[in-house]
């Protein structure tokens, strides 16, 4: 693994002016100005802690809705599954085997393939203790890392907060693909941004109005000023950033987003990737991009529809996969999945199925190391509401995330430890 | 308004000191030199936080500009000059009581089918349009309340049917009711049948989207209920069904004949109602346990058991404060308006009257205390210009805001205030401010958009950079991008 420097002591206009966001590794900062092709997308960022000084970078891409772990992550012979979905379980007929006992969705052909490689790592059975099934309520739960509801702040806006100076980098944190920052990367003390389209990322009316709108947003009074204030200046930050790398990418993949999929308005996934794909192969020194595909809420006539959105995440994701390779930087990323809940075990009479509990979690990348993890919930086991129970916290994969990956220390986030799941190749 | 020379440190320490009072800014002429201009006094005041606006609301014509940027789209200078000479009582009562107008009929909504979708633009257009031009723009900012409270999307629910657009009228009727009536009339409405799948629901293995989500999000809130309660509310409303239209059967049947040669075997009989078909062999019977109670249910006695429930009002009561008022209501002020809302038999329209009289409504807090949402800035915006044309551009620049009609973001609909606020969100609104002046032909004067639109109260750099704007153009592009429009 690279270790990149820290780029300390620079303040955020220096480091616009200069041409430096790419190309700068630690020679070309002391050179001052220098492209050094070998690390052209080396992570460029300051780093307040001394263990997250290393160029990986995390992608995390929301399932939101309640994605169906039973119809993603199959079991192959399991006459319970069958029983408890009649009409669900064909799906079984079609899997993609994973060993014996499982398989994947027929429309994970990209990830079956990256599972093949030693690549995607599948953590079954993960949830936490007393499960909610509100939408939002759960998604809070995942978001805040906390059960006890007590935690405002998002487990990756705190990991940023308190691991790398974002002034002048709104990039190191970015949700692609949406218009409000997702409650995971929310944290007052961390800057990050917010894209969705980046090819409209510009203000109109060009250097003046971006001027004059920066004086405008200046020690804004009221609740919401400074809230105004950073939004902008991340804004013309971003503006700034996106320029220069829009310039440096061409997709070495093809990235294409399928308008038949009406679901959700979140369904911009493959456009939402290839800007992912984008900011890390050029070096805005990008460490956690968060991503979101909907529609996954599937209580009425849900086969076509959950399929259709499986293939298209699988799609997407392969193509992500596919042009971080193609620019060498697959060894530096790792993508992660993650949804409020699962569903019902039992289908409802519509076809479809209500709202559940514990899931499967996918990670897949060059770092992961490939396989099943945790533990398949027992379907002879329902609660008495006819949910599965949980095997693995979610904690223990985001403290592996943190930790392993991220070079984080978790502690600093979570109050409690947990044993984690070791699904990061250990140097 | 006497002009002070002061510098920003001395407000500072005169508000620190004194408790500043109603301080207001006066602008120079567009034509003025801008250098050597003598700086105002802003309206900004210190606080805890940093620096705060100064309220105005004391002040009659204040009072009433903060009246109509929480109750319509904005509002032009003529139409303040008529509230204000109306007083805030009859304006208030204008706005509560005159009878809700009607939009001109949707062009072939009623007809939508597969033959011939909506076209969910053009309804989105529609809308937009009444919001600028009805006579009671209140009744289409609580069909915008109700729609965010009441969600449906046309992306679950299609564009085949009439259903989108049924709802929007069913729910600018309703805008002003009483909570057991709309509650009767949502459970049934078709487009909400088809969106949370209470149509699609059946006695052997009932589905649960809408009966936890009528419970959790529409009327009682989180932890108030039980997942028993849940299954149980799903058992009790089964046998709704969303009606078919005439046109609906017909696009049916010419579908399946150009698909298979033949009609379908079984050609449903389309339905003349425009709310839910009830069946009745679909219903669940014998007794059932719900909140607490055994008994054979109907949807209506499941509404009536949730208003008994002592967490309803509170829950709605609070959601219309945090809508029209502050923020971050006390708990007090909820209780009141709670009791209110019991007392007079669920009535919406006597919480908003016992709101709009309350001192909460007009404390120096409650002064742009919530940040207007995408569409409430950018009609607004469209009304000072005077441009109701700008609604192609209202469609266009939504979705860089987080802002979509017809498709809120979750069943939870859209959120508000500081969720309003990201770098794309900004920069959207940035550009939105740009090209609804570009694109007006005719601006009218700016000399006092700052006192009609912003009631004169301008933190120092809004005041400096349009005091030195050398154009009308200019001018109105930095008052609509301005910190202080963004907020209600």
């Amino acid at each position: 693994m690279n270790q990149g420097p820290g780029v300390s002591g620079i303040s955020r206009r220096d480091f616009l002016r200069a041409g430096m966001v790419f190309g700068a590794g630690a020679a070309g900062l002391a050179a001052g100005y220098a492209a050094v092709p070998d690390v052209f997308a080396r992570a460029v960022y300051t780093a307040k802690q001394d263990g997250v000084v290393n160029d990986r970078v995390l992608v995390m891409i929301q399932l939101a809705g309640g994605n169906d772990g039973l119809q993603t992550v199959i079991p192959l012979a399991n006459s319970r599954y069958r029983d408890l979905r009649p009409q669900l379980s064909k799906a079984a007929d079609t899997a993609l085997p994973l060993n014996e006992q499982w398989g994947l969705s027929a429309s994970l052909g990209g990830l079956h393939k990256l599972y093949g490689e030693g690549k995607v790592a599948i953590v079954q059975g993960v949830g936490y203790p007393q499960p909610s099934q509100s939408h939002f309520d759960s998604i809070r739960v995942w978001e805040t890392a906390d059960p006890t509801r007590r935690e405002q702040d998002g487990w990756l806006g705190q990991t940023i907060a308190k691991n790398y100076d974002t002034a002048g980098h709104p990039l190191i944190g970015c949700a692609c693909g949406t218009t409000s920052v997702p409650g995971a990367l929310r944290d007052l003390e961390a800057t990050l941004t917010v894209v969705q389209d980046q090819k409209t990322f510009k203000f109109q009316g060009g250097e003046d109005v971006d001027r004059s709108v920066g004086a405008l947003y200046t020690g804004t009074p009221g609740i919401y000023g400074a809230l105004f204030d950073t939004a902008v200046a991340t804004a013309r930050d971003t503006v700034a950033q996106l320029k220069t790398s829009a310039e440096r990418y061409v997709p070495k993949a093809k990235y294409s987003d399928d308008s038949r999929l009406v679901y959700s308005s979140k369904n911009q996934l493959a456009a939402a990737l290839q800007l992912a794909a984008e900011l890390i192969v050029t070096g805005t020194g990008v460490k956690v991009l968060h991503v979101t595909l909907g529609g996954f809420d599937t209580h009425y006539a849900q086969q076509n529809r959950h399929e259709q959105l499986l293939a298209y995440f699988d799609q997407a994701i392969s193509a992500f996969y596919e042009d971080i390779a193609a620019y060498g930087m697959s060894d530096r990323v790792v993508v992660a999945t993650w949804s409020e809940f699962g569903r019902r075990a039992t289908e409802n009479a519509s076809a479809g199925t209500d709202h559940g509990t514990a899931a499967p979690v996918i990670l897949f990348g060059d770092p992961v190391t490939g396989g099943l993890y945790g533990q398949a919930p027992d379907l002879a086991k329902l609660d008495p509401r006819g949910n599965v129970g949980y095997e693995v916290d979610f904690r223990s994969v985001y403290q592996e995330i943190l930790g392993s990956h991220l070079g984080v220390d978790e502690r600093e986030i979570f109050s409690e430890s947990f044993e984690r799941v070791p699904f990061i190749k250990r140097a | 308004m006497v002009e002070q020379v002061v510098t920003r440190r001395t407000v500072l320490a005169a508000a620190a000191a004194g408790g500043a009072g109603v301080a207001a800014s006066r602008l120079l002429a567009a034509a003025a030199p801008p250098a050597r201009v003598p700086v105002p006094v802003t309206g900004t005041q210190a606080n805890a936080m940093g620096l705060d606006w100064v309220s105005p609301l004391e002040n009659t014509p204040a009072k009433i500009a903060h009246l109509l940027r929480r109750t319509s789209f904005g509002y032009t200078q003529a139409e303040l000059e008529q509230s204000v000479s109306d007083g805030y009582e009859r304006t208030v009562d204008r706005l509560v009581d005159t009878k809700i107008a009607e939009p001109p009929a949707f062009p072939n909504g009623d007809n939508a089918s597969r033959g011939q979708p909506l076209k969910i633009g053009e309804l989105q257009k529609w809308w937009l349009d009444w919001m600028l031009a009805s006579p009671t723009p209140f009744a289409e900012r609580l069909t915008l309340f109700w729609h965010s409270h009441f969600t449906s999307d046309f992306r679950k629910v299609g564009a085949q049917s009439p259903f989108m657009y049924w709802q929007n009228l069913t729910w600018r009727k309703m805008a002003l009711g009483d909570l057991r009536s709309m509650l009767y009339q949502v459970t049934i409405d078709p487009a909400m049948l088809d969106y949370l799948d209470l149509g699609q629901s059946n006695p052997r293995n009932p589905n649960e989207n809408y009966a936890r989500e009528l419970m959790e999000l529409f009327t009682m809130g989180i932890g108030s209920f039980t997942e028993e309660d849940v299954k149980a509310a799903s058992r009790a409303l089964v046998g709704w069904r969303a009606p078919r239209t005439e046109q609906m059967v017909k696009a049916q049947v010419e579908e399946s004949i150009k698909r298979t040669g033949n009609p379908p075997p079984n050609v449903p009989k389309s339905d003349t109602s425009r709310v839910g078909v009830f069946e009745r062999n679909r219903a669940v019977q014998g007794g059932i346990t719900f909140l607490g109670q055994t008994r054979q249910w109907d949807t209506q006695s499941v509404i009536d058991r949730i208003l008994e429930q002592e967490s309803t009002a509170p829950y709605l009561a609070r959601k219309l404060a945090v809508q029209l008022v502050t923020p971050t209501p006390s708990d007090a002020y909820v209780s009141q308006l709670a009791e209110t809302f019991r007392r007079s038999k669920y009535s919406v329209k006597d919480v908003i009257r016992q709101i709009f009289a309350s001192p909460e409504f007009t404390a120096p807090t409650a002064y742009r205390s919530l940040i207007k949402s995408p569409i409430e800035y950018m009609l607004s915006a469209a009304k000072a210009l005077g441009n109701p044309a700008l609604t192609s551009v209202v469609t266009a620049s939504g979705p860089g805001m987080g802002m979509t009609l017809f498709d809120p973001p979750s069943v939870g609909g859209w959120p508000n205030n500081e969720s309003w606020v990201s770098s794309n969100a900004m920069l959207t609104r940035v550009n939105y401010a740009t090209a609804a002046v570009q694109q007006t032909r005719k601006l009218p004067p700016s000399g006092n958009a700052h006192e009609v639109q912003l009631d004169a109260v301008l933190g120092p750099p809004t005041l400096r950079l349009l005091n030195e704007a050398g154009d009308e153009r200019r001018r109105w592009m930095l008052l609509l991008a301005s910190p202080e429009f963004q907020l209600k």
